[in-house]
């Protein structure tokens, strides 16, 4: 796919990330293209998570910049509450909210953040339930809820602050194998509705299908990056290589 | 893989803040206490009843004497802990505070108000206060009786809001909640059922402890029998009355304490 005439929805300029001794991210410079899909791989501990969360400023890098949608979140000056707005973001442990049932979990920041009334914000969650299918679960609480359907609550939470970029970070790596499938699902269906996504995941069938880039990450650096298909038949890095192997 | 899925067990479940100094609070676990239970509040009943049956002069007379002072020991206690909850939530989220200077004055308030006697900070606060304003000697033995039970209930807001898997706080920040409405509609009423039955031993502490604003002219259950006793001589009698009321009414609290706590375990 081409990028060359696309906005850049995310632009990361020489990021470094410490804690304490250890670099975390090291010199990491990236453009991510609106519209793009982009899967980030690597060894444990090289950092994935630590980039992911710097985007949504979970993590405060400790130099660099990095600018979405335009604003620079690296400058304190930002009101980051409304740059979160515009990014969604899955977690690996799902965490939704236990004590709100799945509809209120999906309804609350809409109407706490985006100030819908409780009937538009409903009106959208329903909506929203439908398409991860789990609408019969809407007056459940998560406890209630398998891994896989906790997750699409999740991914629907997210979804409903109509955001304009999505973080997954490893979203189905605390699932049950049987479960990795109806999430992977929503994922790729909201990838064709062209959704700008950030995906860290070992899930290479969902790199083949959906991604645009693949990039590599190990040490707090971007080792390598290219096309899924780039990856599968003839990555140049030795440590490429070698991950591969160990994930396929 | 299967290492996440064991954090997420450990997650899920229910955490205890355990505090020492409460009273015995029965639970249906606990089958010994719950007959201990019975045995004292059965007890204290019969010998009150005994007494003011057998020797209504001065028992019946002294039964009749102290309501007054049970109505205000309730007052102090409700009023001092409604104010000791908003101190202790406010205590509590500076405890966890990053801002070096919030952290720091709610820590120091906390290691200043457990490092002194309780009777002592009553009279210190009662007549520090007595020197600024001149308030009525029951606002000035809540005020004080709350100052010093506050610093205990930010301990249990602490620990109740660091009990919640910190995933919470990310999810909601991520969805641009910001930390006040983050803390509002996600972390507190979360905490609120670890919060609750340490807060329900502080309230039947507060309760005890509250017998020392008698000291303060104020007029609650003991200074009432101390009233009685010192007008018709009869201190073991009005002693041993005020006591066993003490204890009924303690007694009542911690078991409806249990019976809020095996609620709130069910839902
Ligand atoms: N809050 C933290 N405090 C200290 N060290 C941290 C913290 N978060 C991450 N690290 C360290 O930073 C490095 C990068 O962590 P990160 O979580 O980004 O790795 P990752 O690529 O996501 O790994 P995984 O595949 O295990 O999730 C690791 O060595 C990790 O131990
Ligand atoms: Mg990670």
């Amino acid at each position: 796919m081409s990028t060359e005439n696309r906005n850049i929805m995310v632009q990361i300029r020489s990021v470094y990330k410490f804690f304490g001794q250890l670099k975390a991210l090291d010199n990491v410079t990236l453009d991510i293209y609106d519209g793009e899909k982009m899967v980030i791989i690597g060894p444990s501990g090289s950092g994935k998570s630590t980039l992911l969360r710097s985007i949504n400023k979970l993590e405060t890098i400790d130099a660099g910049q990095i600018i979405v949608d335009g604003l620079d979140i690296s400058n304190p000056e930002t009101d980051i509450n409304k740059v979160r707005e515009e990014i969604g973001m899955v977690f690996q442990s799902f965490n939704v909210f236990p004590h709100k049932t799945v509809l209120d979990n999906i309804n609350l920041a809409q109407t706490v953040v985006r100030k819908r009334s409780k009937k538009e914000a409903t009106e959208i969650s329903r909506e929203l339930l439908n398409k991860v299918g789990i609408l019969d679960k809407a007056n459940e609480y998560p406890g209630k809820l398998s891994g896989g359907q906790q997750q699409r609550v999740a991914i629907a939470r997210a979804l409903a602050m109509k955001p304009k970029l999505m973080l997954f970070d490893e979203p189905t790596s605390a699932l049950d194998p049987e479960m990795i499938g109806e999430v992977l699902e929503v994922m790729i269906k909201l990838a064709k509705e062209g959704m700008t996504m950030i995906v860290v995941t070992h899930e290479m069938g969902f790199a083949r299908e959906v991604s645009d880039r693949v990039l590599f990450m190990d040490y707090g650096a971007v080792i390598e990056e290219g096309t899924p298909e780039h990856f599968f038949k003839n990555p140049t890095e030795e440590r490429t290589k070698l991950f591969m192997s160990q994930i396929l | 893989m299967a290492e996440v899925k064991k954090t997420e067990k450990i997650d899920k479940k229910k955490p205890v803040i355990a505090v020492g100094d409460g009273p015995a609070i029965p639970s249906k676990e606990d089958v010994g206490l719950f007959t201990a239970w019975r045995v004292s509040i059965i007890g204290a009943l019969a010998i009150i009843a005994y007494l003011a049956i057998s020797k209504p002069d001065p028992y019946l007379a002294i039964l009749k004497f102290v309501p007054d002072g049970i109505l205000v020991t309730f007052q102090v206690t409700i009023e001092a802990i409604l104010l000791a909850l908003l101190i202790g939530l406010f205590t509590g989220l500076g405890r966890i505070s990053k801002n070096r200077i919030i952290n720091g004055i709610a820590s120091v308030y906390v290691e200043v108000i457990r490092g002194i006697p309780l009777l002592v900070q009553l009279f210190y606060i009662y007549f520090a206060l007595g020197r600024v304003v001149n308030l009525p000697a029951m606002v000035s033995a809540v005020i004080a009786m709350s100052v010093c039970y506050g610093a205990y209930m930010g301990e249990i807001f602490r620990a109740g809001i660091e009990s919640i898997p910190k995933g919470q706080m990310e999810a909601a920040r991520s969805l641009g909640m910001s930390y006040p409405q983050a803390m509002i509609h996600v972390i507190l009423p979360q905490a609120f059922k670890t919060i609750l039955p340490p807060v329900g031993n502080e309230f039947v502490a507060l309760l005890k402890d509250s017998s020392l604003v008698s000291i303060l002219a104020v007029s609650d259950l003991l200074r009432r029998g101390r009233e009685f006793a010192s007008e018709s001589f009869t201190y073991f009698e009005t002693y041993t009355m005020v006591a066993l009321v003490y204890l009924v009414i303690t007694l009542f609290l911690s078991k409806l304490v249990s019976l809020m706590e095996e609620r709130i375990s069910v839902d």
